[in-house]
């Protein structure tokens, strides 16, 4: 990857807007300096981010920010330079299944469900990394908690409507009873309807499991209401940060990202 | 690191030496080799014209065929009938057979259209496998003979046109003059000129394709189907085109390959599935996707394969210290060696090797895009970077 | 109709082998999207190495599932010596590896083992001209019966490893959505190379019971053999086990009753006419074969 003098970035919302990490609960992810990309293509030059436990942290950005790559830079399925830390322990050189072993699961974005595995196949292969015991309950536990997945157990993940398809991925993606969750665009395609319905689950989720949620959007405004925190990455620079209501209040921030 | 532009005298200098260089190789071989090896060469002309008709297939369109030694045998075999059961001249059938594997080739490319990847390799694989097997047929040995063969369809002798008209043409004097071709090393000469003709004909007929619009229309068809197909380049027809001119190329190559072994039987290598995979190792041996390539690739493979053998019966070398001691010929099992190293090493083949090896020594600048017209040349760059492989 | 029954059982049996052949392609072109143009010439490989065993005095039995473990150890290797770095160049380099593999496997066959006294082998069944069973009619001889026990076992086996084991699911993953697998922490590499080694050994064994039929092993055993599988393959659908056995036994039963029964046309030469025939209807009408997936046509 070639060397840009990233820190000279400076977003057209001024250099004020990145304000001090809050001191939340226990960190989980700890991101810092992060660079990734394509081959020679740097699409992420310099993000630093964190996760706190049971925390929802909301990553806005617009097509081409770098969203997706950073989900996938956490994930370890690209190559990245940089400080990737999960429950303290650095993350950088480890593989996909290590990762997952770690603790971290991602819902992809398009959902990436398994199309010719069923429902119920679509929830085991989640638990792959899951030695122990306890898949059946498991599945059983994620079937009742979304009771339209558990009426369509045998068939075809394909053959699944777009929320449902979503639905199984963040399930499947439980299987692996992660302590962070990244979530890549889960309203993509998805109706205004069904998209709240989503956001409201992940919402309660995080709160009844304590599972911590790292989520990227382009839909800001749903997001929103779930979050704790917010960071804004434009271009592969993180250049703002803060809680969501302060984020929320900005009048700058707002018109350019919020539409409103 | 030597800079010309193109066109420039540098540039003709360079390519007047390549002109030179091959006249020279052409003319050394029937006057200064024996009659085997002239033979050699001659079946590798054949070789490469198979090969230059596969590379305008993959190449261009990006098909992969395993086929092609259907088409190779549909001209030896259209020879073969003609001239044994209706007597014909051996040269007139192969405007015949070029006709009849065009149309076939453009029948065989209607279901091809659709296919990709696997799927067309597999009709290929068919297609090939089906060539021996129709042959054999007993519903057709009225026409094929079955698994007999046809024989007897080579030259007796030198054509007469050629000794009544050509020879003893006198250029400036007496001293350089053609020569009469009698016998048998007068009927190898003249297979390997013929040879070498249509070789250059066929070399032509491909550069010309790619450099007119029917080629570039290739090139996007096969960079990018959707473009093409909204631009309004008719998909169907120009692959047609190309499905048929490669297979009646690869036809000629095969009534060439039938007079010279005076014989067309269902059991020749060259025109059964084994035959088609030599076709696709030769050009990519010697580069697929640049026009010199299948004629370097021939040449390359005609020789490993009379090298591998003969140092197989005789154990020297290394390849026979390797191989020797192996039932039969090993030359096909270098062959495959060499490939696989090929595939990893050097995949853009022997002329692809080449040319990045000039290419730290001498560059030609292109004249820029719609300035003075390109003046052809003997060795040119090939018309799209890179190769499929 | 006893004519009949003896086509039927005939083409149970060579369709038997068919099946095993196309087995082998499916799991391979499942796990890695590529047509193993070497299955039919590793099988033969295998087979002459079970020869081995066997003319070194080794039981029949064990000298063939030796044979079937080199298959999956010659699977595994190609997966990752010849297909995993060429993938990353461009498909069409792993194309000319595979079809290298198939001529230079075979010349190498050839060149150790091609001379006289040919490689004598055993039947895994009951070979004598006198172990048949009379069914409705027709005559079933035992090593017929065998060959299609063996593939219903596999097949059998199959099923269960892709059904109910934790590696099988993982296998399915990997056919159905690479990436996503990889995203769970499926060890796709592992997925790979077991998937490559399977496909070897059902191609040994596939082998091992050509050459029990004929008596011996020969260097070209497999080569027709391969195009039939294919063709099954075909017919079935590339990603479909269960269309790939379904498919060898159509193709085994439609060519014996159509050799049978139409001896002018078809007869027993032109029995690989009949193969040839479906890998052109099937790619015309329906590419995805009967049981395959559309998606596979868009590759």
């Amino acid at each position: 990857m070639t060397t840009v003098d990233d820190d000279a970035y400076v977003s057209e919302l001024g250099p004020q807007a990145v304000a001090a990490e809050p001191a939340a609960a226990a960190t989980l992810l700890h991101v810092a300096n992060l660079r990734a990309g394509y081959g020679p293509v740097v699409v992420l030059h310099n993000v630093s981010l964190s996760v706190g436990e049971g925390e929802v942290v909301v990553v806005l950005g617009a097509n081409g920010a770098g969203k997706t790559t950073t989900m996938r830079a956490i994930s370890g399925t690209i190559p990245r330079e940089g400080e990737i830390d999960m429950a303290g322990r650095s993350i950088l050189k480890a593989s996909p299944d290590a990762i997952v072993r770690a603790g971290i699961a991602q819902v992809p974005q398009g959902r990436g469900t398994f199309p010719e595995l069923n429902v119920e196949d679509n929830l085991r292969i989640g638990a792959y990394t899951q030695r122990g015991g306890g898949i059946d309950d498991d599945i059983k536990r994620w079937f009742d908690t979304f009771p339209r997945l558990a009426e369509r157990k045998t068939q075809k993940a394909g053959s699944l409507s777009g929320g449902e398809q979503q639905m199984l991925a963040i399930a499947r993606a439980l299987m692996s009873r992660p302590r962070l969750l990244l979530c890549d665009e889960p309203s993509q395609g998805l109706a205004p309807r069904i998209t709240k319905e989503l956001f409201a689950i992940i919402g309660e989720l995080s709160r009844d499991q304590g599972i911590a949620v790292l989520l990227v959007e382009q839909n800001a405004n749903l997001a929103m209401h779930i979050a704790d925190r917010v960071y804004l990455l434009e271009t592969g620079h993180i250049v703002a940060s803060g809680d969501a209501e302060t984020i929320a209040a900005d009048d700058s921030i707002r018109k350019a990202y919020l539409g409103y | 690191m030597l800079k010309l532009n193109e066109g420039s005298p540098g540039h003709w200098v360079i390519r007047i030496i390549w002109v030179a260089a091959v006249v020279a190789a052409l003319v050394y071989i029937p006057t200064k080799t024996n009659t085997s090896t002239i033979g050699d060469i001659a079946t590798a002309t054949q070789l490469a014209i198979a090969a230059m008709s596969l590379n305008l297939l993959l190449g261009y369109s990006g098909v992969i065929s395993i086929g092609h030694s259907a088409f190779f045998g549909i001209g030896g075999y259209t020879t073969a009938i003609l001239v044994s059961e209706y007597g014909w001249t051996q040269g007139w059938t192969i405007y015949v057979a070029a006709a009849l594997a065009f149309v076939v080739g453009c029948i065989v490319s209607l279901p091809a259209l659709r296919l990709k990847g696997v799927y067309l390799a597999l009709v290929t694989l068919a297609l090939a496998v089906l060539f021996p097997t129709l042959v054999r047929w007993g519903k057709l040995a009225w026409l094929t003979n079955g698994a007999q063969g046809i024989s007897g369809i080579g030259y007796e002798q030198t054509p007469t046109w050629y000794n009544d008209h050509f020879a003893r043409w006198q250029f400036i004097n007496e001293s350089i003059s053609l020569p009469e071709l009698r016998g048998r090393e007068g009927r190898a000469i003249f297979l390997y000129w013929v040879g070498i003709l249509i070789l250059a004909v066929c070399y032509l007929v491909c550069r010309g394709i790619v450099k007119s619009r029917v080629g570039r229309s290739l090139i996007a068809i096969r960079d990018n189907e959707t473009a093409a197909a909204v631009m309004g380049i008719s998909r169907a027809k120009t692959k047609a085109l190309v499905f048929g001119t490669s297979a009646a190329m690869c036809a000629v190559g095969g009534c060439l390959y039938a007079i010279q072994s005076t014989l067309a039987e269902p059991n020749l290598r060259f025109f059964t599935l084994l035959g088609s995979i030599t076709f696709l190792l030769i050009m990519v041996l010697g580069g697929a996707a640049t026009l010199w390539g299948p004629i370097v690739g021939a040449f390359a493979y005609v020789i490993l394969d009379t090298r591998t053998r003969q140092a197989g019966e005789s154990g020297e070398g290394v390849i026979g210290w390797l191989f020797g001691w192996m039932t039969g010929s090993p030359a096909t099992l270098v062959l495959a060696i060499v490939l696989l190293i090929i595939v990893f090493v050097a995949p853009f083949g022997i002329v692809g090797l080449l040319k990045r090896i000039a290419a730290k020594f001498i560059v030609i600048i292109p004249r820029p895009a719609g300035t003075a017209p390109l003046p052809v040349s003997a060795l040119e760059e090939p018309a799209v970077a890179g190769s499929p492989i | 109709m006893d004519r009949f029954l003896d086509a039927v059982f005939l083409g149970l049996s060579s369709g038997a082998i068919y099946a095993l052949v196309a087995l082998s392609l499916v799991v391979v072109f499942r796990a890695s999207g590529h047509l193993n143009f070497a299955a039919g010439e590793m099988g033969t490989l295998s087979a002459f190495i079970a020869w081995a065993f066997y003319d070194a005095g080794v039981p029949l039995v064990i000298a063939a599932l030796l044979g079937m473990a080199f298959g999956a150890l010659l699977g595994g290797a190609t997966e990752v010596a010849i297909v995993r770095p060429l993938e990353k160049k461009s498909p069409l380099a792993v194309f000319v590896a595979l079809i290298a593999l198939f001529l230079g496997i075979n010349a190498l066959t050839t060149g150790i083992w091609g001379a006289p006294p040919a490689e004598e082998i055993g039947n895994l069944f009951p070979n004598d001209p006198e172990d048949f069973w009379r069914i409705g009619g027709g005559v079933w001889r035992d090593r017929d019966i065998g060959a299609l026990v063996v593939t219903l076992v596999i097949t059998g086996l199959l099923f269960f490893l892709f059904q109910r084991t934790r590696f099988g699911l993982a296998m399915r993953g990997v056919a159905s959505n690479a990436e996503s697998a990889r995203l769970v922490g499926v060890p796709t590499s592992r997925v790979l190379i077991g998937s490559w080694a399977i496909a070897g050994a059902i191609g040994a064994i596939a082998a091992i019971l050509v050459a029990g039929n004929q008596g011996q092993v020969t260097p070209i055993i497999m080569v027709t053999i391969f195009v039939y599988g294919s063709a099954a393959a075909t017919l079935g659908g590339l990603d479909s086990p269960g269309g790939a056995v379904i498919g060898g036994l159509l193709i085994g039963i439609i060519e014996n009753l159509a050799a049978e029964f139409s001896k002018d046309w078809v007869g027993q030469e032109m029995k690989l006419g009949v193969a040839l025939l479906v890998i052109f209807v099937v790619l015309l009408v329906k590419p995805s074969g009967l049981f395959g997936t559309a998606k596979v046509e868009r590759v």
